[in-house]
C-alpha cells in the first residue's frame, strides 16, 4: 500500500509532465536533427493505441514513408490520451476509439476540420453521423469513423445443434432457448461481472439498445440537464424499466460464480465450450480462439422485444482519424489521413480485424463467426451502446454488480437519474 | 527509530525525531554546516514535486479544468457539489472505517507476534524472517494472489467441508467483502509493524522483568505495566503510520474487489483517481484536498491523544 496514493497523483502527474517535456524536447532535437540529416523533410507523429494492431498500422506507416518520400512518420501508442493534449503537444494525426472520452477533446475544439477532405465524402453518412452523437463542434467534422466494430450475442454452434435450438429472433424464443438449455444442465450465458466494464458492455447495452434509442436518449438527457427526474420528459427510471426488467431475467440465467469471474475466466470457460452463449464483441473473439481455434461460433443481435424487425446490433466506432488543430503539419496529416482512407487500405484493414469499413460500398466482413450481423450493418439497424454514454464518473458497472445480486434495478435507475442531475449541475456530462 | 524508513515515508515519520533532537540541539546553539547540505536538496525535491503540484492541484480545484484546454473560476462550487455527493461521502464512510478497523487488527497482531518472538523459542530469526516476506511483495500482486484464494480455492474447500456461508466468494457479497481487504491490508503490513514493535520490546532491560517476577507479577500484569508503558512511543509510531496508510487504501481494493460489488468498497483513492480518467479533475482535486486536510487532523489528533504517554526510563 503506497502511502497517501491519493495526494500524490497531482504529484506523480506534474513530474511525469515535467519529465515527458523534458524528453519530448530531447526527441523532438532528435528528429529535427536527423529528418536534416536526410535532406529537410517532414515527420509526422501518428498516434494509435490499440494493442491488438499497433504492428499493423507500422506496417501501413511504413508503407506511407515509401509511397511519398520526404515525410517520415513516428508511431506514438502510449496507453494515455490526455498527457500530449495537456503538454499542447498532439500527434499530428491520432488514431482512437471514439468514445465519450475523445468527445472532451472534440466538445472542446481541439480537433481540426476535416469536412474538406476527400475522403470525408466517401464515408457513409449513417456511420458519420454516429460520432455526432457524443459531442460535436458547431461547423466541424472533427473524426472520420475509421472501423466499426459490431457486437452480438457469441454462441456455441454446436450446443445449439446438439440441443436443436433456434436462433433466437424474440424475447420469448430467447427466453424458451434459456429454459431448455437450463432444462438440459448447460450454463445458458456466461457472465464475469469482476470486470464491471462486461456488465454495462453486453447485459446493460444490449437489454437497452433495441428498445430505447440511446443517442436520441441522451441527447434529450442532456438538454434536461439538472432538470431530469421521475416526472421529467426522459428519464433512466421511466425509459429503462423495461429494458432492466429485461437484463433482470437475462441475469438469472448467468453461470452460478458469474459474481466473481473476470473477463479472461469467461473467454476461456466459452472457449472450453463451458457456456451456450457470451455477451461480447468481437474483441473476445479472438481471445476464444487462443482457447479452442476450431470452436464454432455465430453471432446474433439480442432480441429483447416480440417484433424480429426490432432487433439492432450494437457498434462502436472503433477507430476514427483525427488532426489536433494544434498541429504544425496540417497539409502532411491530412496526406496521412488520405492515405489511410484509401478504399484498399481502410477495406482491408476491417476485413483483416473482424470490423467493418466506414465507406460506401465496403465489401462485406468475410468472417463466419461475424456473419450473423453483416445485414444489420447494412441496413444501418445500429446502435451506440448506452453505456457508452454514461460519464466515468458515475460507476455504471458497479450499480449493475449491485442490481445483478439484489435484483433491484430500479433502484439503480433513480440512483442513475440522481447522479446525471449531479453531474449536469458542474457541467460533466462531456 | 530508523525502522520508520521501511514505510518510505515523509513527514509523519520524522516528526518525533526531529522533535526530540531539535530539544537536545538548542542547548548546543551552533549548528553543524553538514545538517544544511542533507536538508536544503531535500527541501527543494520536496517543495518542488509534493509542495508546489499540490498547490497547484488545489488551485484548479476552484476551476472547471479537465486537464487541457480552456477554464474559468468556480469558486467553492465544487466544494459544495462534494459535500452532496452520496458516493464521495460513502467513500469516506468506508475509508474511514476500514482504516480504523485495519489498524486495531494490524497492530494487535504484530505486538502478538513480536512479543512471541522476542521469547528464548526455537527458531526465532527463522520465524521472524518468514513473517517478513510479505512486506517485499508488491500489494497489487499480493492482492491477486488472494484474490485468487478467495474466488476459487476458498470456495471450493468451504464446498468441500460442506460450510455454508463460505461456499460463495465473499469477494462478491457487498456485506462481506470489506473484510477481504482489511485481512489482506493487515496481512501485508503486519511485518513492517512487528519489526518496529521488535526494535521496541529488545530495547527493554531484562531486569525489569526478573525484579517485577519477584515481586509475583503475572505475565499480562507485566505486559500491560512494563511493556506496554515502554513501547508507547512504537506503538504511537506504527498506529500513525498504519492509519495514514490505510486511508491511501487503493492497490489492494483494485485487485481484490475493483471498489466492489456495486460501490462497496471504494476507497477515497480510488473515487479521486477516478477523476483523472473520468475527465473530473478539478472536481476531484477538490475531494483530493479535502481528504489531504482530513488526513492531516486525523494524525494530528493522534499525536495529541497519544502525547506523554511514552514513558522514558
Amino acid at each position: 500500500m503506497s502511502p497517501g496514493s491519493g495526494r500524490p497523483s497531482s504529484l506523480s502527474r506534474r513530474s511525469f509532465l515535467t519529465g515527458s517535456a523534458a524528453l519530448v524536447a530531447l526527441g523532438v532535437a532528435g528528429c529535427a536533427s536527423a529528418s536534416a540529416g536526410s535532406g529537410g523533410g517532414t515527420t509526422l507523429r501518428f498516434y494509435e493505441q490499440k494493442q491488438e494492431v499497433i504492428a499493423y498500422f507500422d506496417e501501413l506507416l511504413r508503407r506511407f514513408e515509401k509511397e511519398r518520400p520526404g515525410i517520415a512518420v513516428v508511431h506514438d501508442s502510449t496507453v494515455a490520451i490526455a498527457p500530449q493534449f495537456v503538454r499542447n503537444e498532439p500527434a499530428d494525426v491520432g488514431c482512437f476509439n471514439d468514445n465519450l472520452e475523445l468527445a472532451r477533446y472534440i466538445k472542446r475544439g481541439v480537433l481540426g476540420d476535416l469536412s474538406d477532405l476527400p475522403s470525408a465524402q466517401a464515408v457513409r453518412t449513417d456511420i458519420g453521423e454516429l460520432t455526432d452523437q457524443y459531442a460535436t463542434y458547431p461547423g466541424r467534422t472533427s473524426v472520420l469513423p475509421y472501423s466499426l466494430a459490431a457486437a452480438g450475442v457469441i454462441y456455441n454452434k454446436k450446443i445449439f445443434a446438439e440441443h436443436e435450438l433456434p436462433v433466437p429472433e424474440t424475447w420469448t424464443q430467447f427466453v424458451d432457448v434459456c429454459e431448455e438449455l437450463t432444462r438440459a444442465g448447460i450454463t445458458p450465458v456466461y457472465a464475469t461481472d469482476r470486470d464491471t466494464w462486461t456488465l454495462w458492455q453486453g447485459l446493460f447495452d444490449y437489454s437497452v439498445g433495441s428498445l430505447v434509442a440511446p443517442g436520441e436518449f441522451f441527447r434529450r438527457l442532456k438538454e434536461l440537464g439538472t432538470d431530469v427526474g421521475p416526472d421529467s420528459e426522459v428519464s433512466f427510471e421511466k425509459d429503462f424499466a423495461l429494458p432492466m426488467e429485461r437484463a433482470k431475467t437475462i441475469s438469472s440465467y448467468f453461470n452460478k460464480d458469474h459474481a466473481v469471474r473476470a473477463y479472461a475466466d469467461g473467454n476461456l470457460a466459452f472457449g472450453k465450450g463451458e457456456a451456450a452463449m457470451y455477451l461480447q464483441g468481437p474483441w473476445a473473439l479472438s481471445q476464444i480462439a487462443l482457447v479452442d481455434p476450431d470452436l464454432e461460433i455465430g453471432t446474433f443481435a439480442l432480441p429483447v422485444s416480440e417484433n424480429p424487425e426490432e432487433r439492432q446490433a450494437r457498434v462502436n466506432i472503433d477507430l476514427g482519424l483525427w488532426i489536433p488543430t494544434a498541429s504544425a503539419h496540417q497539409e502532411e496529416a491530412r496526406e496521412l489521413v488520405e492515405f489511410l482512407m484509401r478504399p484498399d487500405i481502410i477495406n482491408a484493414y476491417n476485413s483483416d480485424n473482424l470490423a467493418y469499413s466506414t465507406l460506401k460500398d465496403a465489401p462485406p466482413q468475410q468472417d463466419e463467426r461475424l456473419a450473423g450481423l453483416q445485414d444489420y450493418v447494412d441496413r444501418a439497424a445500429f446502435y451506440q451502446g448506452a453505456g457508452t454514454f454514461v460519464p466515468t464518473s458515475i460507476p455504471l458497472g458497479n450499480y449493475l454488480q449491485s442490481a445483478i445480486r439484489s435484483g433491484n434495478f430500479e433502484g439503480m435507475l433513480r440512483q442513475l437519474d440522481a447522479d446525471w442531475r449531479r453531474l449536469a449541475g458542474r457541467e460533466a456530462t462531456v | 527509530m530508523t525502522d520508520t524508513t521501511m514505510y518510505q515515508s515523509s513527514t509523519t515519520a520524522g516528526r518525533p525525531t526531529t522533535a526530540r533532537r531539535t530539544g537536545r540541539r538548542a542547548t548546543g546553539r551552533r549548528v553543524e554546516p553538514l545538517y544544511y547540505v542533507f536538508l536544503v536538496p531535500t527541501l527543494l525535491i520536496f517543495t518542488a514535486f509534493v509542495i508546489v503540484p499540490a498547490l497547484i492541484g488545489i488551485f484548479y480545484s476552484l476551476t472547471d479544468y479537465v486537464g487541457f484546454g480552456d477554464w474559468s473560476f468556480l469558486g467553492l462550487r465544487n466544494y459544495a457539489a462534494l459535500f452532496s455527493d452520496p458516493r464521495i461521502l460513502e467513500s469516506y464512510g468506508f475509508t474511514l472505517g476500514f482504516a480504523l478497523v485495519t489498524v486495531v487488527v494490524a497492530q494487535v497482531i504484530a505486538l502478538a507476534l513480536a512479543v512471541a518472538l522476542t521469547r528464548r523459542i526455537r527458531f526465532a530469526t527463522t520465524l521472524r524472517t518468514v513473517f517478513v516476506i510479505p512486506m517485499v511483495v508488491s500489494g497489487i500482486v499480493v492482492a491477486y494472489v488472494f484474490n485468487f484464494l478467495f474466488s476459487n480455492s476458498l470456495p471450493a474447500i468451504a464446498t468441500a467441508v460442506g460450510f455454508g456461508p463460505l461456499e460463495e466468494s465473499i469477494l462478491g457479497n457487498p456485506d462481506l467483502a470489506w473484510l477481504s481487504i482489511v485481512i489482506v491490508s493487515a496481512w501485508q503490513t503486519i511485518p513492517g509493524a512487528l519489526l518496529v514493535y521488535t526494535a521496541g520490546l529488545t530495547s527493554i532491560p531484562s531486569d525489569l522483568y526478573e525484579a517485577s517476577a519477584l515481586d509475583g507479577a503475572t505475565p499480562w500484569r507485566q505486559f500491560r505495566s512494563i511493556t506496554v508503558p515502554l513501547i508507547a512511543g512504537f506503538i504511537l509510531i506504527n498506529t500513525i503510520l498504519g492509519v495514514k496508510g490505510y486511508l491511501g487504501v487503493y492497490d489492494v481494493i483494485v485487485g481484490l474487489t475493483g471498489g466492489g460489488p456495486g460501490t462497496a468498497t471504494s476507497s477515497v483513492a480510488m473515487t479521486i483517481f477516478g477523476g483523472f480518467t473520468g475527465g473530473d479533475y478539478a472536481y476531484q482535486m477538490a475531494n483530493a484536498t479535502v481528504f489531504l486536510i482530513v488526513t492531516a487532523l486525523i494524525s494530528v489528533a493522534q499525536i495529541i491523544a497519544t502525547r506523554g504517554r511514552a514513558v522514558q526510563l
